[in-house]
């Protein structure tokens, strides 16, 4: 069963569409990136989710429940929205306790979450005083306070520096492989690439694409192929159903192929085959492209001119 | 999990809420200096420029003037409690512990209720204290007959106008629009504009009902406590019910 199943979600403010029909799962034991530009709607459907804003249309529910009807919400679900959401003038610890008492948590797991997430030395310090890498770390520690089963995070990684960011990574494998359900928001694909099981791609609140992240690198993948006769084999290659031309005198590429599907196409035409080799395209370039569909100008130059 | 168990951690959390910034202590320790320099100012003056002497209950009773203090302070610190979570945004955090909107904004009108009345009963009986020893320092111990009204009235007072700045903070979702709509209603609406077109009005107005509550009775205020008291709740009430069906429910950014 998913942990989060949203569901033909839309969120209208007056003309604009936020979300527009949204449908996608994660499931537990996953770490789920939900990624796409700034604007694409990853934050107001995480809103939704957690209940902090209401739908148009459709359903975002966690275990088949919309957020407000779970039983101990914050011990099923932890939830860390981007941004600032402290009172400067309060402690970790006093932020802590005030959510753990209003959840019914023990006050014990304030200083087991602030020992996970390594402010235990600046608990007791003002949060107007913390960096942003530690306000981040004290949104998880509030996110893991009820133990929960689910978490979901909205850019945890916005500001870490490279240490916060290896950090945060390790954890969120760490906690999926646990066996809960993470929903990771992003808005850099490369960011999340190397925590991500799942990835959920959305631009201007459609959902572009879904699905395990090694399927979308598979769709970049680029095969290369060196043969004798060029273009018998890529008529052959064409024939089997697969994008390929001559890139230069003997060497055939075909696009988002696997080099089984090649070589096996190869073979059975009797072409042969001096040297087979897999090129994966930038993961970061696969995201552009599938999710730059705006008329922003493609380089700063362009911008200036 | 019962509504009672929930009520309680609610209860505990919103209170622990108030005392663990530094504002609210300050606030709390400012009003009570300015309770003790009034009641000393008001005792030197006494006798003096046609104010009433110490030794008659009108010169008593200005120095008895207190409950004033305890109850526009817990107007502002109501305004705070709710409009502060959303100008820190730690609204996002109470409502993922506790996603009934509704109960959590019930609860801290319950909560503000409370402190105050302790707040109230804690200044004013300070600021009487003050008042015994400058009389002693008089040579009188003689307190005027409405001293133990002018207690329960400071008391209801600061609980009932922190209850409505509850309301306002939750209707207005912001700290100084609720703060700027309290004076805008104090001194233009209901002083100038209400009393101008429905003479007669003002005895079922909440400032009037605070000022029934804390002044003495030489203002020449007819009504009871319960009255005043009645009308205070009923305005927190009102208004947070207005804000449950409007601003309450919409989304939080």
């Amino acid at each position: 069963m998913s942990a989060i199943t949203i569901s033909r979600l839309t969120k209208r403010y007056g003309p604009v569409v936020a979300v527009d029909d949204l449908s996608f799962d994660a499931h537990p034991g996953t770490v789920t990136g939900f990624l796409g530009p700034n604007g694409a709607g990853k934050t107001t459907t995480l809103r939704i989710l957690l209940g902090l804003a209401a739908p148009t249309s459709g359903t975002a529910t966690i275990g088949g429940l919309p957020y407000h009807k779970l039983p101990d919400p914050a011990r099923q679900v932890g939830a860390a929205l981007d941004g600032n959401v402290f009172h400067p003038g309060r402690s970790a610890a006093q932020h802590l306790r005030i959510i753990a008492t209003a959840a019914g948590i023990p006050a014990r797991r304030v200083p087991e979450v602030l020992g996970i997430v390594g402010l235990t030395d600046a608990a007791g310090r003002r949060v107007g005083g913390y960096s942003l890498g530690m306000r981040q770390r004290l949104n998880l520690a509030a996110a893991l306070l009820g133990d929960p089963g689910t978490l979901v995070l909205d850019e945890p990684l916005n500001g870490l520096d490279p240490d916060g960011i290896r950090w945060m990574r390790t954890m969120l494998r760490t906690l999926a492989a646990e066996g809960r359900a993470v929903l990771v928001s992003s808005h850099l694909l490369n960011e999340v690439s190397q925590t991500v099981d799942d990835i959920v791609v959305v631009s201007r609140g459609r959902l572009v694409t879904q699905g395990p992240l090694a399927e979308l690198a598979g769709r970049g993948a680029l095969i290369r192929a060196r043969t004798t006769d060029p273009a018998r084999l890529v008529d052959v290659l064409l024939a089997a159903g697969l994008r390929a031309s001559i890139a230069d005198g003997a060497t055939v590429e075909a696009m988002a192929a696997t080099a089984d599907e090649v070589g096996l196409a190869a073979a059975a035409a009797g072409v042969p085959i001096l040297e087979l080799t897999r090129h994966d395209e930038d993961l970061e370039s696969l995201f552009f492209d599938l999710t730059d569909k705006t008329d922003k100008p493609d380089t700063p130059q362009e911008a200036l001119s | 999990m019962t509504t009672t168990v929930s009520l309680w951690r609610l209860t505990r959390a919103e209170t622990r809420k108030l005392f663990t910034t530094r504002a609210m202590p300050a606030i709390f320790a400012a009003a009570i200096a300015l309770i003790l320099v009034a009641v000393v100012v008001q005792a030197a003056v006494a006798g003096q420029q046609g104010t009433p002497p110490l030794d008659t209950d009108a010169g008593v009773y200005k120095l008895l003037n207190i409950g004033v203090v305890p109850c526009r302070v817990m107007l502002i610190v109501g305004i705070l409690a709710a409009g502060g979570e959303y100008r820190h945004r730690t609204i996002v955090p109470t409502l993922l512990a506790s996603p009934r909107r509704g109960r959590v904004f019930a609860v801290k009108v319950l909560v503000i209720g409370v402190t105050g009345a302790a707040f109230g009963a804690i200044s004013f009986g300070i600021g009487l204290g003050a008042v015994v020893a400058e009389l002693s320092a008089h040579h009188l111990h003689r307190l005027p007959p409405a001293t133990g009204s002018l207690y329960a009235g400071a008391i209801i007072a600061s609980a009932g106008l922190g209850m409505i700045g509850v309301a306002l903070g939750a209707l207005t979702r912001n700290t100084v629009g609720a703060i700027v709509a309290a004076i805008a209603w104090t001194i233009l609406i209901e002083q100038i504009i209400l009393q101008a077109i429905v003479p007669g009005i003002e005895k079922w107005l909440p400032t009037h009902a605070a000022v029934t509550l804390t002044a003495s009775p030489a203002a020449g205020h007819t009504l009871s406590l319960t009255t005043p008291s009645l009308l205070l709740a009923g305005y927190a009430a009102a208004i947070l019910l207005v804000a449950s069906r409007t601003t309450l429910n919409r989304d939080i950014a």
